[in-house]
């Protein structure tokens, strides 16, 4: 029988990666907040980008915040997609910010921030996702945020009331998660991956010797999704990605 | 009939979509190529992704110059090289994958080829897969097997044609069965037929 509560069609936000819309089954649930999560080189940033330049491209307005590397930087490397468009920047539906930026607008450039703290930044970015009419937002990364937060209560108070305005605001968030490659969570402190409302998981996988990047989505709540694992590749035209092979019982 | 005139026969009759393997002899696999390419894929205007895993991209493209064939829209996929000679010189039009094991990059390139040479033209696509033999002495029957699959699916989708390479020489039983397995037809050139 087919559960037709569980099946009511939620709206999606298409990511414009086919082969992840096609997992997700038409695109992540719209309003999720999502984990993009990986140890490094994985394509996390890549991907996240992605995401964002197909948005702008479809009229969605879309920001990047930027915490660890400076976006001019991340601009002048990053961006090597042929359907990238310097316009979508110079016409305001693609947005760059670099958080240290705002720290220092806020007045929080601090090793450790407080609750008051939390307010006062999940504010500032719900503030200028409303002025601005974002509907895509990439934190890259979450954990470079953690860093100050420091403790559980703090990271699942910013998370939480960051995904609960944003939601509100029609906002669909990738936060980037960065892990160390032998890492058994998907986050580091683990308090972000069960508040997150999906989790994609990228890693750097060896078989017999050959590298290969890998995609699995771990959970997606809203849609019915593949936990099958992906390999993909990172090219000009963006993501592509197969199924990995089985080649189950030798031969 | 020369072999070349025959290979491009065949590929005329057969509808967009098809899978086509065909059992060559070395003595006959370059008129195998040069009936692909000259009597069908240029003569219809179509982009060829060339898959080699038996030998590098640049003897082959070396070989068909020599043999005066258009190979503008040609493009390669080249799984051997790297493993055989390391990484070298880049040729043009030539995508380089690591080693034959990588099945999904294999299918993945071809995408990534298909996609590109698909922006600007509508030009009907041709896969050929040299060989099935070659990738059998790196990878198992049963991974070689569900590779084949997702890849013609997938080529099938877009009514691609696709053309696996089978050396005589080299062939089994079992290898044969799984490239019939995923064909819509297997052409056999016998080597009596060279004139
Ligand atoms: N279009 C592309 N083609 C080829 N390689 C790419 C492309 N985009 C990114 N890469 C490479 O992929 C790697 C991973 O990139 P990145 O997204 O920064 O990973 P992460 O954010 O997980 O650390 C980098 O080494 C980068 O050079
Ligand atoms: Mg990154």
């Amino acid at each position: 029988m087919v559960d037709h509560t569980y099946r009511k069609k939620r709206e999606r936000c298409v990511t414009g990666i086919e082969g992840l819309d096609n997992i997700l089954n038409g695109g992540i649930p719209r309003d999720n907040i999502i984990l993009i999560t990986g140890s490094c080189g994985t394509g996390k940033t890549t991907i996240s980008l992605e995401f964002l330049i197909h948005g702008a491209l479809m009229g969605e307005k879309s920001m990047f915040i930027s915490v660890t590397e400076a976006t001019s930087k991340l601009l002048k490397n990053a961006i090597p997609y042929e359907f990238f468009d310097e316009r979508l920047i110079e016409e305001g539906m693609l947005t760059f910010i670099d958080m240290p930026a705002l720290y220092e607008k806020l007045g929080l450039e601090k090793p450790e921030f407080t609750f008051e703290d939390i307010d006062v930044l999940v504010e500032a970015i719900g503030n200028i996702v409303k002025e601005l009419g974002i509907k895509r937002l990439v934190i890259d990364s979450i954990t470079s945020v953690c860093y100050r937060l420091k403790t559980e209560e703090k990271i699942r108070s910013f998370i939480l009331r960051l995904g609960k305005l944003l939601s509100e605001l029609g906002c669909t968030t990738i936060l980037v998660s960065e892990i160390s490659p032998m890492e058994q969570r998907y986050s580091m402190y683990g308090v972000e991956e069960a508040i997150a409302d999906g989790i994609i998981l990228l890693s750097n996988m060896e078989r017999s010797g050959d590298m290969l990047r890998t995609l699995q989505v771990i959970k997606m709540r809203g849609t019915q999704h593949s936990r099958a694992k992906y390999v993909l590749d990172l090219t000009d035209i963006g993501v592509l990605l197969v199924p990995m092979l089985k080649g189950v019982g030798g031969g | 009939m020369t072999v070349a005139l025959k290979v491009g026969e065949k590929l005329e009759k057969m509808p967009e979509a098809s899978v086509l393997g065909i059992k060559t002899s070395i003595n006959t696999y370059f008129d195998v190529i040069q009936g692909i390419l000259d009597n069908f894929a240029n003569a219809r205007g179509m982009d060829v992704i060339y898959v080699t895993s038996t030998v590098p991209a640049t003897p082959i493209l070396n070989a068909l110059k020599m043999l005066d064939i258009d190979l503008t829209n040609t493009y390669f996929v080249d799984c051997i090289s790297n493993v055989l000679m390391g990484r070298g010189e880049e040729e043009e039009n030539v995508l380089y994958i690591e080693s034959p094991t990588m099945l999904e990059m294999i299918i993945l390139k071809v995408e990534y080829l298909i996609k590109k040479t698909s922006r600007h033209a509508e030009r009907k696509k041709i896969v050929i897969l040299d060989s099935i033999n070659s990738l059998a002495i790196h990878n198992n029957t049963k991974i070689l097997s569900e590779f084949l699959h997702v890849l013609t699916n997938g080529l099938r989708a877009k009514d691609a044609y696709t053309v696996i390479f089978m050396l005589a020489e080299h062939s089994s039983e079992e290898l044969e069965n799984i490239v019939a397995f995923v064909c819509d037809d297997v052409l056999a050139v016998e080597v009596e037929e060279v004139e």
